[in-house]
């Protein structure tokens, strides 16, 4: 929302206060202003001329121009008569107009605030003629798109020399780009009026708004001959006035006028004087208006007069809109029907059918409210974010229809006769009030108020505030329809008077609890990069070809309807898949040997429900370890399992794979399940082959994933490793058992630990060697063992070495 | 079962069949052609099968409990320098080890949830436009990836409601993944970390927020701070504001600009009530601000899309 400063400011007292620290208040006490837009020398050296010669120059489109600046220009050259000597090629300039004339020098407005302005200099035109300046079109002066011509300015005001900017008000203004988000549950600040009673707030004065919007029951005179009926579905529309005019001058501007000057500077364009109008009472209320041609409507409707029925659209209708795109509504939209014909959809845009015109002689002005959640809605199927939905989508109350449509009446007097109001609603609203307690207010917000204090800072923006002791009673006005409770009315006053003032207080800090899963993603983290792993970071939601891929089944994940794209259309079962996606980019930036490893939360559906009725997630802990080379990479990723698992003090064992319904990618003949206990931590293996097909990986990849809330289970507080040393002397050998190669490797290990489970020892394996085609294999183990009591004697040595030696 | 080479002589046979379409009478040629397809493509999925199949006897099985393969190298770790932990791990590592010395309990936030816990607890209003402000996935189910922490304020709050019974607050600091639907450039990812905070009390007040967000920052930074707000919107705070602060000196910070660091404000009391704690007689307040910009703003990052993409050559500028 773009709001002219100028405009702001009217009506407020800011003497004394720089732009700046008003625009830093109301970023700290209302909404962050995005950006200011200074054009306080935009209209700089821009006058009012009168064209006082004109000679259109044969051959060319060209004219001569002479005018007269009132002698304010410089850099110009001057004919005895004092005129400046111009050439404009637009086809209504004549002599005696008033136009807005660009001195040398001078920025063309429509380029100021660009990387590109254009600065106005002398031009020699048909190689003879001097051309100094330009007169300017609407679009030039950055007031609209219109390029037809050159704007001509009222006589009645233009006086040669006079600046445009002093002419139009004030044109040296400041934009400020507010940013809506933080507004969306204030219609009310959607309208300049509304915007200027929190500023005034803000700086301490009391706003007074004024009577035609606070008090708007005037009498009006219906003409009785006019007839219209209105009915409306309250819970889509819960207000509708209207007001039947009679054309009485050409809807048609002859002149520049102010309202052009304003719309530009708020964003929006000129159109024409009524639709201006209702424009410029949108800007300053928030409330917008629509004005419909009255025959139209009533042909539309084929009734005798008109019957305006809102209701929620029929599936299947269609409905012309005034930007000519044809719009497919359904049972959300609410639309405007002439009985029962739709000719606007409400609150969006108007219908092509009953567009005002310039032959329009009768026009019926719609000052209504619609159902915010239902324009949401619309705002989302259609498309259309226009000023009007913005304003409408916030809940404009129902308190200001009437007051509005009857603010326009006065605006648009030149051009329309009212000759009759209607309006659903009979009775006033009755306001909401709301009780607190002054020490309710100060023990939320941490401050020491006085009650009267709050009471000022509330009547500034026109509550209605009694007090009873440390009782305050609000009456809240209408257009705040975000206020209902006690915590809203505090808000109002820690905001007005500065949350910034509020002293930050430390309150006493208990201790916390340790969050084991933390702590041990903490360790799993810094245990594998040290050992040269990297941790990543991937996407919870994959592409269904992933998961088919890995050979899991996408129907075992919980599919995004609204998906970016085709790639993030499921949540994840497993990490592993995800790893392997991520490898081959690495592979190919010429890392040939790497392994990645990430901790997050997975969502296959068979995991089920929690006790609240969402999906259970699994903590998981994936690893993958590849190389560039094919090579069998199962026992790397073993070394690294079971350091990590030692380092968490978690026994374990690794037993035959099995299946489940999510580790389909792991080669079964290669792979293995790791328990502790009877609990399954995880799985360990290479990656089948025609999975790492898929990912242009080398065969021999592998992975492991654990589960970690399974390893907190299992973490034990004390570590079972022997730390133990021996005073005595150790005895070191190397050692090579040959054993029938289909022994497990592991079997033969725990012999050999069992044998030494009297000593103090380290038992390390050195190789495994098996000759081919050989029946058995040799396996090499270092060891080292002493007695903890004794220097062991020669004859005890060899007798534990021959134990050993003998292990199958 | 067919051996492959029966399936590939069957296809060979099928592809010839296609040679007949053109002397089929017209109006037969479109539902022949469709059902040699068909045809062939079953025979295609039962090929690929077959040769899976095939491959995976070749495949030879190891000895899983040996510590290395047969007549292969003792394995080894990767060189240390390689090693990296993530960086937006290591930044919530940080921020959580700070909530915990101000004494908050940790809670990670979950990465699929339900409307009640990500609006309706929150006092969003049933189709109200502040829920479009939040761009978020749906599941066929209507299950959503959370976009924001305060997705568990029901939880923590519920979970924890028993502490006030016992005249202690609840402090809870809330670290987790959350996602918006909008398009993925230099500064926007769809998948980002947040921290929520939430702390609860008989007497906590607005005050005491800004004081702890402030020993927050000034713990992180290592530095005394300016602080300021702005209003702000939350439909579950009442009071809502935007907690900025000044830019710290480690940031090139010279004592002018802000850092817009987190949104908060005092728990709406219908937050409260659907946690079932009384209004009336516990007050308390939240705040949710993003991991991601920390780590920018600590590193000079200016590519949020690095975070997700598991690149390596990313990743090992914070190798250990």
């Amino acid at each position: 929302m773009l709001i002219s400063l100028n405009w702001l400011k009217g009506g407020l007292r800011t003497d004394g206060i720089s732009d700046e620290d008003l625009v830093k208040l109301i970023g700290a006490r209302l909404v962050e202003v995005e950006g200011v837009i200074d054009q306080t020398h935009k209209y700089d050296n821009i006058y009012a001329v009168k064209v006082m010669y004109c000679e259109a120059i044969e051959g060319t489109h060209l004219h001569l121009c002479k005018i007269d600046d009132g002698g304010k220009a410089e850099k110009v050259e001057r004919d005895e008569n004092g005129y400046v000597q111009v050439m404009c090629g637009a086809p209504n300039v004549h002599e005696g107009m008033f136009a807005a004339w660009i001195a040398p020098g001078a920025i063309v407005p429509q380029t100021y605030n660009t990387d590109e302005p254009f600065e106005i200099g002398m031009r020699k035109m048909l190689k003879k003629y001097n051309s100094f300046g330009m007169m300017a079109g609407a679009d030039e002066l950055d007031f609209g798109d219109d390029h037809s011509g050159i704007v001509e300015l009222n006589p009645a005001t233009a006086k040669p020399g006079r600046l445009i900017s002093e002419m139009f008000g004030n044109l040296n203004d400041k934009i400020l780009d507010i940013e809506n988000k933080s507004l969306t549950h204030r219609p009310d600040t959607f309208g300049i009026l509304g915007f200027r009673r929190e500023v005034a707030g803000i700086l301490g004065q009391k706003h007074t708004s004024e009577d035609w919007y606070i008090d708007p029951e005037q009498k009006f005179d219906n003409d009785e001959n006019i007839k219209l009926d209105i009915t409306i579905d309250e819970a889509l529309c819960p207000r509708y006035t209207a007001i039947v005019f009679e054309s009485i001058a050409e809807n048609k501007n002859d002149y520049l006028n102010f309202d052009a000057t304003l719309l530009s500077r708020s964003g929006m364009r000129p159109v024409n004087p009524i639709v201006d109008a209702t424009n410029i009472m949108m800007l300053a209320t928030g409330q917008p208006l629509h004005a419909f041609d009255y025959d139209k409507f009533v042909a539309v409707g084929g009734s005798k007069t008109p019957k305006i029925i809102v209701r929620a659209a029929k599936k299947g209708e269609k409905l012309e809109l005034l930007d000519g795109t044809i719009a497919k509504l359904n049972p959300d939209d609410i639309v405007i029907t002439s009985n029962n014909i739709p000719v606007a959809l409400a609150g969006a845009m108007g219908g092509a059918s009953t567009a005002i015109d310039e032959n329009t002689k009768r026009v019926i002005l719609e000052s209504a409210t619609f159902s915010l959640y239902n324009l949401r809605k619309t705002q989302m199927a259609h498309g259309i974010f226009s000023e009007a939905i913005t304003r409408f989508t916030k809940g404009q109350p129902a308190g200001q229809t009437k007051a509005v449509a009857l603010r326009f009446v006065e605006a648009a007097r030149k051009y329309l006769k009212p000759l009759a109001l209607f309006d659903t609603q009979k009775e006033k609203q009755k306001p909401i009030e709301v009780n607190l307690t002054l020490t309710q207010l100060n023990a939320l917000l941490g401050t020491d108020f006085t009650a009267d204090s709050v009471k000022r800072i509330l009547e500034n923006v026109e509550f209605i505030v009694s007090l009873d002791g440390e009782n305050i009673h609000v009456v809240v006005p209408f257009w705040r329809t975000d206020i209902h409770i006690a915590e809203d009315i505090i808000e109002e006053v820690g905001r007005l008077s500065g949350f910034d003032n509020i002293p930050p207080v430390l309150p006493l800090h208990a201790t916390a609890d340790p969050n084991e899963l933390f702590a041990l993603k903490s360790n799993i983290r810094d245990h594998l990069a040290a050992r040269g792993a990297n941790e990543v970071l991937t996407y919870s939601f994959v592409h269904g070809d992933l998961m088919q891929k890995v050979g899991q089944k996408p129907e075992n994940s919980y599919k995004i309807i609204n998906s970016i794209s085709p790639e993030l259309q499921h949540i994840r079962q497993s990490v592993v898949p995800s790893l392997l996606d991520k490898s081959y980019a690495n592979l190919r930036a010429g890392h040939d040997k790497f392994a990645l490893f990430e901790m997050n939360q997975v969502y296959p559906r068979d995991l089920g429900f929690d006790n609240d009725t969402v999906p259970r997630s699994r903590h998981e802990l994936g690893f993958v370890f590849v190389s560039q080379k094919e090579q069998s990479n199962y026992y790397i990723a073993k070394k690294y399992l079971e350091s990590l698992l030692d380092s968490l003090n978690i026994s374990h064992i690794l037993v035959e794979f099995k299946a489940s319904s999510t580790n389909s990618y792991y080669e079964p003949k290669r792979s293995a399940m790791i328990m502790c206990g009877d609990v399954i931590l995880g799985y360990i293996g290479e990656i089948r082959h025609d999975v790492l097909r898929g990912f242009k990986l080398p065969n021999g990849t592998a992975a492991f994933e654990l589960e970690l809330t399974k390893l907190l289970d299992q973490e034990q507080g004390v570590n079972s490793k022997d730390f133990r040393t021996s005073d005595y002397p150790a005895v070191l050998r190397d050692i090579t058992l040959t054993v029938d190669d289909k022994v497990k490797y592991s079997d033969v290990e725990s012999k050999l630990r069992s044998i030494l489970s009297s000593f103090i020892y380290k038992l390390v394996p050195t190789s495994i060697y098996q000759a081919e085609g050989s029946k058995t294999k040799n396996l090499s183990f270092h060891i080292e063992f002493a007695s903890p009591d004794k220097t062991l004697t020669k004859d005890e040595i060899s007798a534990i070495m021959k134990k050993l030696e003998s292990v199958k | 079962m067919a051996t492959i080479q029966e399936l590939k002589n069957e296809l060979k046979k099928l592809n010839a069949e296609y040679a007949k379409i053109k002397d089929l009478p017209a109006d037969q040629r479109a539902d022949f052609g469709k059902q040699l397809n068909i045809k062939k493509q079953q025979l295609n999925a039962e090929i690929a099968a077959a040769e899976a199949a095939a491959e995976q006897e070749d495949v030879q099985p190891l000895d899983i409990s040996a510590p290395c393969d047969i007549n292969g190298q003792m394995p080894e770790f990767l060189t240390a320098d390689f090693g990296s932990k993530h960086p937006l791990m290591t930044e919530l590592d940080r921020v959580i080890a700070i909530y915990q010395s101000m004494g908050f309990d940790i809670a990670e936030s979950v990465q699929l949830d339900d409307e009640y816990h990500m609006f309706d607890s929150l006092n969003f209003a049933k189709g109200h436009p502040a829920r479009d402000g939040y761009d978020t996935f749906r599941t066929e189910e209507g299950f959503i990836p959370p976009a924001h922490t305060s997705t568990m304020q029901n939880r923590v709050l519920k979970a924890n409601a028993y502490k006030l019974a016992e005249g202690k607050a609840i402090a809870v600091a809330v670290p987790g993944r959350v996602y918006r639907n909008e398009d993925v450039d230099a500064t926007h990812e769809h998948t980002f970390y947040q921290c929520e905070g939430v702390y609860v009390s008989k007497d906590c007040t607005l005050g005491n927020m800004l004081g702890i967000l402030r020993e927050f920052f000034e713990k992180y930074y290592g530095q005394k701070l300016n602080i300021k707000t702005q209003p702000g919107y939350f439909p579950f705070t009442e009071p809502s504001l935007e907690f900025l602060i000044e830019k710290p000196a480690s940031l090139g910070g010279k004592g002018d600009g802000w850092l817009e660091m987190l949104g908060c404000g005092m728990i709406h009391p219908n937050v409260l009530k659907a946690a079932g704690i009384d209004p009336t007689k516990y007050q308390g307040f939240a705040w949710g601000g993003g991991i991601d910009r920390l780590v920018m703003l600590r590193y000079g990052l200016t590519d949020v899309r690095n975070f997700e993409a598991a690149k390596l050559d990313f990743l090992k500028e914070f190798a250990c």
